[in-house]
């Protein structure tokens, strides 16, 4: 199966190659191709743009990469907007959209067996993926202008909306944007953190104008509202702790999270990106409570004290020392904010040294992540772009791939990696995953108003990799939480840890993925589980997915 | 006529005016032949006979003020500026010497130093206020002042309307005030006269201020394109760009402007953010200092080397400079955000807490008042 996808891979390449009149491919720069056109499926991402401005319009079109029926697969997941301002589903446009990745390049469009239509909860935004009860199966839990929605995997196929029994209920008309699942007390059970925008409804929907113009309005003349923090209690039961955790006192226009463990304490903590406001970095106080240390980690604004328009959040460590560093984007006209953390204490803004600076400030970003898409064991920056609004010539806009050069700065390559790869559009949620499994991340993205791209990773570089499914036993099945070292023979080290949360609105592929670059073989592999346990693989093979199950101690 | 030349005649007109009021020929020989060769042109054999003179009679104001003056008129300003401070240690409440030196101050852009001795001028001799009148305003202008600028030459519209150099200082108080109903009528008064860089960069201003970039970007390059000389033109295009992401063209046009005003505020203190988003911080710290030069004081360029201290670990010139900052503007939010970092850092956690708080205020305040909706 793995050659086949290589073939069609190259086919496409080579169409691409002659159209663009002949010119000498680069045998070693990884590109990407859209294969959404082969498969049969109707989704679009519809936000009901009809000449009426409504506030959530501009953000639709969350996406997750996750294999909900276990076939070693990755499937899709695709969340839609609604008939507005009825706030519904009306029609089967405005259905999400769950696709089954059947090998070969296609896909399957299985919702309505699923039961994922979502007829009844609205607009929707983010999707967060997790096995919330351990029972070895991915659950989903999907974001809503309304009331949120839990969906529990039956483990058949076939998914059932336990929000209600769940006890997972927000303020009436909060604006749920993006979640994440994460284990913040380390007892094995997944925890929810969920990112609020604001408070609103289709008839407390402002209408801005300037000379007859509308435009969507600023997020200033909304409220500011609290994030909320879900306790996993087991038994398919959730507490609202966001009072008790600290969340509460936090307000806030939430947009991307991010999850790690930035201080190396063994204990989760949260990145919120906010719109506008500034940005929230929960710093987990190991007793069930957080404190917001924004402030003091040097995240909340930018180095001129400017809160700007934060979109995506990511965190992994970019300059491999071992710390978890920062990556948010925003708007045109402003800087994406990197942010390199420094000895788990606080974090350096390094937008400018790394040249994210000049590369960015032409880009509205939204969602966003570190990606290492050629594999050569430095992560790079990966944006989905489009402005707020289309006002302008540059409304429509393409994404970007910043390429880690070895650690300290970044360079623009989007232009080398492929016409589908440089589609403008008003792109919205993404998802890194590797459908093919051959080791190199391909990309999903959707676009307003447009079908998603499906891009696969050419993976022609001939670099190495390694993916590793965590399984966990005292911690929480998906691992979670859990954070790799890997060192090559060569004595090269490399970190990453297990989160499905990154970018806006979206859910990426759980199995973590290291780029070896030209090396074939691991020294070891350190997996420091959240229950404590550290779990150490000798001479691991590379090109290999390898599932790792937690030891008992 | 352009600004260049209305402010040329202006300083002219003031400094013909000024020589005029030279004092009276001593009667040591020496002073004479000074004067005399002073009046004949000679400047260079002037400037060696006052110091022949004042290497004698080392108190002698008339002859420091006449050499000063000698001095400013070959361009040597620094020099001029060294004898008119020595002769205002004689006399303090010289108006003339006062006039002079803010001359010279003005000559080598130091505006706010000229402004200052334009103000002293005139509350010791209120007579000298017609002649400073427009030097000072133009000095508030340079230093942002806009608000003083307009006050100074409100009263003088009634008469001066339709005067190109008039209109033009006029309109730039104007639509540095963010007047912009009063501003556009000056705009047209000038532009009925005939398409002009000036009233282009006046009108690009006012749009730029309304956040209306299309027709800011049209008037702005218009302005350009009719005189790429023209004083704080391309500053202005550079910010627009800056508004649009394009910093690259935006460093190209501050560039450009300081080609033509090395001090330009505007164009230092952005090139100077640049450099510190570039993480280049001696650059940034060169850019801050000179914009400190033509705005002293400025509280924004203050807060940015702040931010350069604290970015370099400078922690304690960091905090010293953002307390000084919050005692003199106590509502500078942004400021106690940063020292609310600092303080963390200095694992001061109390005070952290406390300029946190302050900070969040201040914004929440900020945010209510800005009920208006706006484009991002």
């Amino acid at each position: 199966m793995k050659r086949w996808w290589a073939a069609a891979a190259l086919c496409v390449a080579g169409a691409w190659w002659l159209a663009a009149g002949g010119a000498e491919p680069e045998t070693r720069q990884p590109h990407f191709t859209d294969i959404a056109h082969k498969s049969n499926f109707a989704y679009r991402t519809d936000n009901n743009f009809t000449g009426r401005k409504y506030f959530p319009q501009t953000m639709c079109g969350g996406v997750a990469a996750f294999d909900f029926d276990n076939d070693g697969l990755m499937d899709l997941f695709f969340t839609n907007g609604a008939k507005l301002p009825e706030l519904e589903k009306t029609d089967s446009r405005f259905y999400n959209c769950l696709l089954r990745n059947r090998g070969g390049g296609t896909f399957e469009d299985v919702t309505a067996r699923a039961g994922l239509l979502g007829k009844d909860i609205g607009f929707s935004f983010g999707v967060a993926v997790g096995d919330y009860d351990n029972d070895g199966y991915e659950d989903l839990f999907i974001c809503n202008a309304g009331p949120n929605t839990l969906y529990h995997n039956n483990g058949d196929g076939t998914f059932t909306d336990v929000t209600e029994r769940s006890g997972i209920t927000k303020p009436k008309d909060v604006l749920s944007v993006a979640a994440a699942w994460f284990d913040y007390d380390n007892d094995g059970k997944l925890d929810l953190i969920v990112s609020n925008y604001t408070v609103w409804t289709p008839q407390t929907d402002k209408i801005c104008a300037v000379n007859g113009l509308e435009y969507y309005c600023h997020p200033k003349v909304y409220p500011s509202v609290a994030h909320r923090l879900y306790h996993n209690l087991g038994n398919g039961r959730f507490e609202d702790v966001t009072d008790s955790s600290g969340f509460g006192k936090e307000l806030g226009k939430g947009m991307g999270i991010a999850i790690a463990d930035f201080n190396g304490d063994g204990y989760m903590d949260v990145f919120v990106a906010n719109d506008t406001v500034r940005n929230f970095l929960f710093i987990n106080q190991k007793n069930g409570t957080f404190k917001e240390s924004g402030y003091e980690w040097g995240v909340a604004y930018d180095d001129s004290g400017n809160a700007h328009s934060s979109m995506g959040a990511d965190a992994k460590d970019y300059d491999n020392d071992g710390w978890p560093d920062l990556f948010y984007n925003n708007l045109k006209g402003q800087i994406w904010g990197l942010f390199r953390n420094i000895d788990g204490k606080y974090m350096n803004y390094t937008s400018g040294m790394s040249h994210v600076s000049h590369l960015s400030s032409h880009s509205s970003g939204w969602s966003n992540g570190f990606i290492d898409y050629n594999n050569d064991g430095w992560k790079d920056l990966y944006s989905s772009n489009g402005d707020v609004d289309n006002m302008g010539e540059t409304s429509r806009q393409p994404d970007t791939m910043f390429e880690n050069v070895d650690g300290k700065e970044f360079r623009d390559v989007s232009a080398q990696l492929g016409p589908d790869f440089s589609r403008a559009g008003f792109q919205r949620g993404s998802a890194f995953v590797d459908l093919n499994n051959d080791g190199f991340p391909d990309l999903v993205v959707t676009s307003l108003d447009e079908k998603p791209r499906i891009m696969i990773n050419s993976a022609d570089n001939g670099n190495h990799w390694l993916l590793v499914n965590t399984i966990g036993r005292r911690s929480n099945r998906d691992g979670i939480g859990a954070a790799l070292k890997l060192t090559t023979v060569s004595g090269r080290t490399l970190y990453n840890h297990v989160t499905t949360s990154d970018g806006f609105m979206s859910s990426s592929d759980k199995r973590v993925h290291f780029g070896l670059g030209a090396e074939k073989a691991i020294r070891s592999l350190e997996i420091r589980w959240p229950s404590g346990i550290v779990q150490v693989l000798k001479k691991v093979k590379a090109d290999q997915i390898l599932t790792v199950t937690e030891p008992e101690r | 006529m352009t600004r260049s030349a209305s402010i040329s005649l202006i300083i002219a007109l003031l400094g013909a005016a000024l020589c005029a009021q030279q004092p009276a020929p001593s009667p040591e020989s020496l002073l004479q032949h000074a004067i005399a060769l002073h009046q004949s042109g000679d400047l260079d054999g002037a400037i060696r006979a006052y110091r022949e003179y004042l290497a004698a009679v080392p108190d002698s104001v008339q002859a420091r003020s006449n050499l000063g003056a000698a001095l400013a008129r070959t361009g040597r300003y620094d020099e001029a500026i060294a004898e008119y401070d020595r002769a205002l240690l004689k006399s303090p409440d010289n108006p003339a010497l006062l006039l002079n030196l803010g001359l010279a101050y003005y000559k080598m852009g130091r505006h706010a130093e000229a402004a200052a001795r334009f103000e002293r001028a005139v509350s010791v001799s209120p007579q000298f206020k017609e002649q400073v009148t427009l030097l000072l305003a133009v000095c508030y202008n340079n230093l942002g002042r806009y608000k003083e600028a307009v006050a100074l030459l409100a009263p003088l519209e009634k008469d001066k309307a339709g005067d190109p150099g008039f209109d033009y200082l006029y309109g730039t108080a104007l639509t540095g005030d963010g007047q912009e109903a009063a501003g556009t009528t000056v705009i047209n008064r000038i532009l009925s006269l005939g398409d002009s860089a000036e009233a282009r960069l006046l009108r690009g201003t006012l749009e730029l201020s309304a956040h209306d970039r299309d027709k800011a970007r049209l008037d702005l390059e218009k302005a350009v394109a009719l005189n790429p000389r023209l004083a704080g033109a391309h500053a202005r295009l550079g910010e627009l760009l800056l508004t649009e992401g394009d910093s690259e063209r935006a460093r190209d046009a501050f560039i450009q402007e300081l080609a033509i005003d090395p001090e330009d505020f505007t164009s230092n203190l952005n090139m100077g953010v640049l450099a510190k988003q570039d993480q280049d911080y001696a650059a940034a710290r060169r850019y801050f200092d000179r914009a400190l030069k033509a705005r002293p004081n400025d509280p924004g360029v203050r807060y940015q080397l702040a931010n350069v201290d604290l970015a370099t670990g400078n922690l304690d010139p960091a905090r010293l400079a953002l307390e000084a900052l919050i005692a003199e503007s106590p509502n500078f939010a942004e400021a106690h955000a940063t020292l609310s970092t600092v303080y963390y850092r200095l694992k001061r956690g109390s005070d952290g807490d406390r300029e946190r708080a302050v900070s969040e205020k201040l914004m929440g305040q900020r945010d209510t008042l800005q009920t208006g909706a706006k484009t991002r």
